[in-house]
């Protein structure tokens, strides 16, 4: 039997269900192993571990008497700390909010519990989802466990840290520039950025209200089909959230990709943010093999990835401004510094070039529109290159905005980033996948192709 | 952008305790947002609306 720590969430909930795996001894497990590897980490924030252990003991008590709450019910899930918790700390890894306890469950938390899945705490992020990695916070950041020297991408950073380590098979990130497919990206996991209005927000501290999603992080694909299935659907207490039924998101995942026209945008890593070699190297290796399932793939023409990053900016940094104004003009000294600097941008953003971005949002929008007329999924670069060394402020200030997120933070369309191979030295390289609105399930479709062809999910060596 | 511009638009936004204290951060904050607006080809159609869309949709 595979270890317990790489068991996937499907399954491992099959097992528990089927009462092959007792949820108790999984739930052991997991905390051994987090006591043992989240100290050269730093996933978790806050690890509520006796709380989940006394779940996992109710889950077990239930299961036995045959009461199975749902797809999840006695799997450990991990949180990112911008989503609230009933009871715990919503730090978002910050000194402004370190004693800022939630009263309520956030929906798609409270989603989770439904669906029997036991939340193990809370995780690292960014500052605000925006400021990081940085080692001037209340919290240290979290590391890539593929290479502790390096950072984990955020800003959903314990989130990817930890599913890919082994500390958990599933954990929930956001994503308003890249921040779910970012540490995806950097740690060789599989980070859905959903459609817009696909999975409430109710909840999660809002750092800019139309670029915000919250996203599924898994080791496999059917897990993050799975924990999409889980957590989509109307909140009608959510502004943004689309009416409508959701789902289901993994019947599609074996049908096989004979019949997709796929769209290779390799201005965006070729000519707009020229990547590295190895990055393109393993992109041609996806559209090849993508090509041997049957898929028709062609170069197709987006906007330019620098227009895309300025008008997200412009967008976030505007709407954020609105959420952190008081605090900065009282308390700034009290973020850090990278926080403080990227928010403060939104005081000097005139109300004109934030509509006109939104303007110009409405066009981007079109030409990805009208390039889903001729083609089912588009093809494209993540990060351009490896993580960088976390403790080279420079490398990483010059190497997190070369990346092609953002455009569909801008778009609203389902994106998905997973490992699209390994570096010489050893760290993950990255291929995003993106789909028309509300065809989650084709993304995930394509991504569960290219995952067959690449022979499955890669560990990295930690123990 | 000019440091007196600068100033004056951080204290007109309430940002005086950070001008005191992180002048170098509040003049990076004004440089990114400068140089991001000057990257996006405003639309020039007066008819090019926003989104999401001004309107109001079947509820409020």
């Amino acid at each position: 039997m595979t270890e317990l720590h790489w068991l996937s969430a499907g399954e491992a909930a099959r097992a528990i269900a089927e009462r092959r795996l007792s949820p108790v001894e999984l739930m052991q497990s997991l905390l051994e192993r987090i006591g043992r590897i989240d100290p050269r980490i730093n996933a978790f924030i806050r690890l509520d571990a006796d709380a989940a252990l006394a779940a996992a003991r109710a889950a077990e008590a239930e299961i036995a008497a045959g009461r199975i709450r749902g797809p999840l019910h006695g799997v450990p899930v991990g949180i990112k700390d911008i989503i609230d918790v009933a009871g715990l700390p919503t730090t978002c890894h910050s000194k402004i909010l370190v004693d800022n306890v939630a009263g309520t469950d956030a929906e798609v938390v409270s989603r989770l519990r439904g669906a029997g899945a036991i939340v193990l705490g809370k995780l690292s992020t960014h500052e605000f989802a925006i400021g990081g990695p940085s080692f001037d916070l209340p919290f240290p950041p979290a590391r890539n466990p593929w290479n502790r020297d390096h950072h984990p991408g955020g800003s959903s950073s314990g989130s990817g840290a930890g599913v890919a380590a082994g500390l958990f098979p599933i954990a929930l990130g956001t994503d308003t520039g890249g921040s779910v497919r970012n540490p995806a990206s950097a740690c060789g996991i599989v980070g859905l950025k959903p459609t817009y209005g696909l999975v409430s927000r109710r909840g999660v501290f809002p750092l800019s209200y139309t670029l915000d999603h919250v996203g599924p992080m898994t080791r496999t694909v059917a897990d993050n089909a799975l924990l999409l299935n889980v957590i989509a659907g109307h909140d009608a207490a959510d502004p943004a959230s689309a009416p409508g039924p959701a789902g289901p998101f993994d019947h599609l995942l074996d049908r096989g990709i004979g019949d997709l026209r796929i769209g290779f945008v390799q201005h965006f890593h070729q000519t707009d943010l020229v990547s590295d070699a190895e990055v393109t190297a393993a992109l041609d290796q996806v559209a090849l093999a993508l090509r041997e399932q049957g898929a028709r793939v062609r170069p197709v023409a987006l906007p330019s990835l620098t227009e895309f990053a300025a008008v997200n900016r412009i967008i976030l940094t505007s709407e954020a401004w609105s959420i952190h104004a008081p605090w900065l003009r009282s308390r700034p000294g009290d973020y850090g510094q990278l926080s403080r600097r990227r928010l403060m941008a939104g005081a000097f953003v005139s109300a004109g070039d934030y509509v006109g971005a939104q303007r110009r949002r409405k066009e981007m929008i079109a030409a990805v529109q009208d390039t889903f007329r001729d083609v089912d999924i588009l093809l494209c670069a993540s990060s351009m290159e490896p993580a960088s060394a976390i403790e080279n402020a420079e490398a990483t200030a010059r190497t997190y905005p070369r990346q092609a997120r953002t455009p569909f933070n801008v778009t609203g369309h389902p994106a998905l980033a997973m490992m699209s191979g390994l570096s010489r030295n050893g760290l993950p390289l990255s291929v995003q996948f993106v789909g028309r609105y509300f065809e989650d399930s084709t993304v995930l479709r394509a991504a569960a192709a290219w995952e067959r062809a690449s022979g499955g999910p890669k560990h990295p060596p930690i123990e | 952008m000019d440091q007196t511009l600068v100033a004056a638009l951080a204290r007109a936004a309430g940002l005086e305790k950070a001008l005191a204290d992180h002048p170098e951060d509040v003049a990076a904050a004004a440089a990114q947002a400068q140089l991001q607006a000057g990257t996006i080809a405003f639309p020039t159609d007066p008819a090019a609306e926003p989104w999401p869309p001004m309107q109001a949709g079947d509820r409020l």
